[in-house]
């Protein structure tokens, strides 16, 4: 019974943690040639390994361990379908620049294959929900 | 009561923070456009050694960073520095704040980043995080060099490109000494570095080569505007290399050449990086505030 209460709190405490209520930034938008670009890794799901790494080490902070973002952060939720909706470009692009405005830093310290690696862990994200 | 301020400071630190990804840079000299990500404080320790030419005194200038990212696009820095000779004695030699901030919230073909620097440092400071003007004193006695003190204003304009991971860098320096008339002094900083590995294996591992950036840079003084050029000015080519030793920390190593008779043969860097994430939003909490 003790277990059962115990994880439903730890249930609701990530639940409310999560920012399923994400509204993205209307100002933040990729130009058209960025957003057409498309994954060199695509055809390499195995580098998704390598994706997770880096988001654990890069992105966990603000998006969560799991992706679902965080409400104080006001950061995405990658589970939420208009953020999956966006192109392999979309997403690259706003890594490399991120969005000043909104607290998210540019990450185009990381070498361009790893924001791509990135990317296709996000996908995997998709995937798993 | 500097060492308790630095004592309170490291506890709460380690108290509050938690390791984030160390991403530094490779360079000891050069800054580029990558700042440091809002809420995390890099704690470094570095030293700079100076092999000396005859009639140069030999020196180690060790010196203690925290490097806190403000926001996404300002990043503000704190420098503690001192300088201990073999032959002479051991000195603090002053303290610096600076501040950079990148106007242009994109990425572009050339980054612009403008930095502004107040050092309270005296005559006896070693640790070369910059070579402006003729560069330091490098053969008088500590006893004579701690007693000049200095309190200078110094501003870069960093220009910066990330071009097919290769990430290319270049300083421009003024600075204007408040405390004498000397006009104003320039200097000069380029780098280039590079990840030896751009994909991220999907092991934990410590020796793959993306935990290692490779690179070179170049600096050194411009003169004055009481006498611009190049002429008995310090100048060092030095190849640049950064391990991430952890998922927090890194070592940086650089071994200088110095290229005119005013630099030292050799100036050999060493610096050990720590990155805390989320330290602002945790003293945000510890102050009431909602981070």
């Amino acid at each position: 019974m003790r277990l059962c209460v115990g994880l439903v709190c730890v249930a609701s405490v990530i639940a409310a943690a999560q920012n399923s209520g994400y509204q993205q930034d209307a100002r933040w938008r990729a130009p058209q040639e960025a957003a057409a670009r498309q994954n060199p890794l695509a055809s390499r799901p195995e580098a998704a390994a390598g994706g997770r790494k880096l988001f654990l080490k890069n992105c966990a902070e603000c998006h969560g361990q799991d992706g679902s973002g965080m409400e104080k952060k006001r950061s995405a939720d990658f589970h939420l379908a208009f953020v999956q909706e966006q192109s392999d470009g979309i997403l690259f692009w706003k890594i490399t620049n991120g969005n000043a405005s909104r607290g998210m830093p540019s990450f185009s310290k990381l070498p361009e294959l790893q924001r791509w690696q990135l990317v296709l862990y996000i996908r995997q994200l998709k995937r798993s929900e | 009561m500097l060492k308790s301020c630095l004592f309170v400071l490291l506890v709460l630190t380690l108290t509050l923070g938690r390791a984030a990804l160390a991403q530094e840079s490779p360079f000891f000299v050069t800054y580029n456009h990558h700042m440091e990500e809002p809420g995390n404080l890099d704690l470094e320790t570095s030293t700079t050694t100076g092999i000396p030419r005859s009639g140069q005194r030999s020196y180690t200038a060790p010196y203690l960073e925290l490097e806190y990212g403000v926001t996404a696009q300002w990043t503000a820095e704190l420098y503690l520095e001192g300088q201990s000779s073999p032959s002479d004695s051991t000195v603090f030699t002053g303290w610096r704040f600076e501040n950079r901030y990148k106007p242009l919230g994109r990425e572009h073909w050339i980054n612009p980043v403008l930095y502004l620097e107040y050092e309270s440092v005296n005559e006896a400071s070693r640790i070369q995080k910059e070579i402006e003007g003729g560069g330091p004193d490098l053969t008088s006695r500590n006893s004579l060099l701690r007693s000049e003190h200095a309190r200078e204003l110094e501003t870069k304009l960093i220009l910066s490109s990330d071009y097919h991971d290769w990430n290319i860098a270049e300083n421009f320096i003024a600075t204007k000494n408040l405390s004498e008339s000397e006009g104003f002094e320039f200097g000069y900083s380029f780098g280039i570095a590079r990840p030896l590995a751009t994909l991220a294996s999907g092991d934990e591992c410590r020796f793959c080569r993306e935990n290692f950036v490779a690179g070179i840079e170049m600096y050194g003084g411009l003169g004055s505007t009481l006498g611009f050029g190049i002429h008995d000015t310090a100048h060092y080519v030095a190849p640049v290399i950064s391990w991430a030793v952890s998922d927090n920390s890194t070592l940086r190593f650089s071994p200088g050449i110095g290229l005119t008779h005013e630099s030292n043969p050799v100036l050999i860097r060493f610096g050990y990086a720590y990155e805390f994430q989320g330290v602002g939003s945790k003293i945000s909490r510890l102050f009431g505030r909602k981070p």
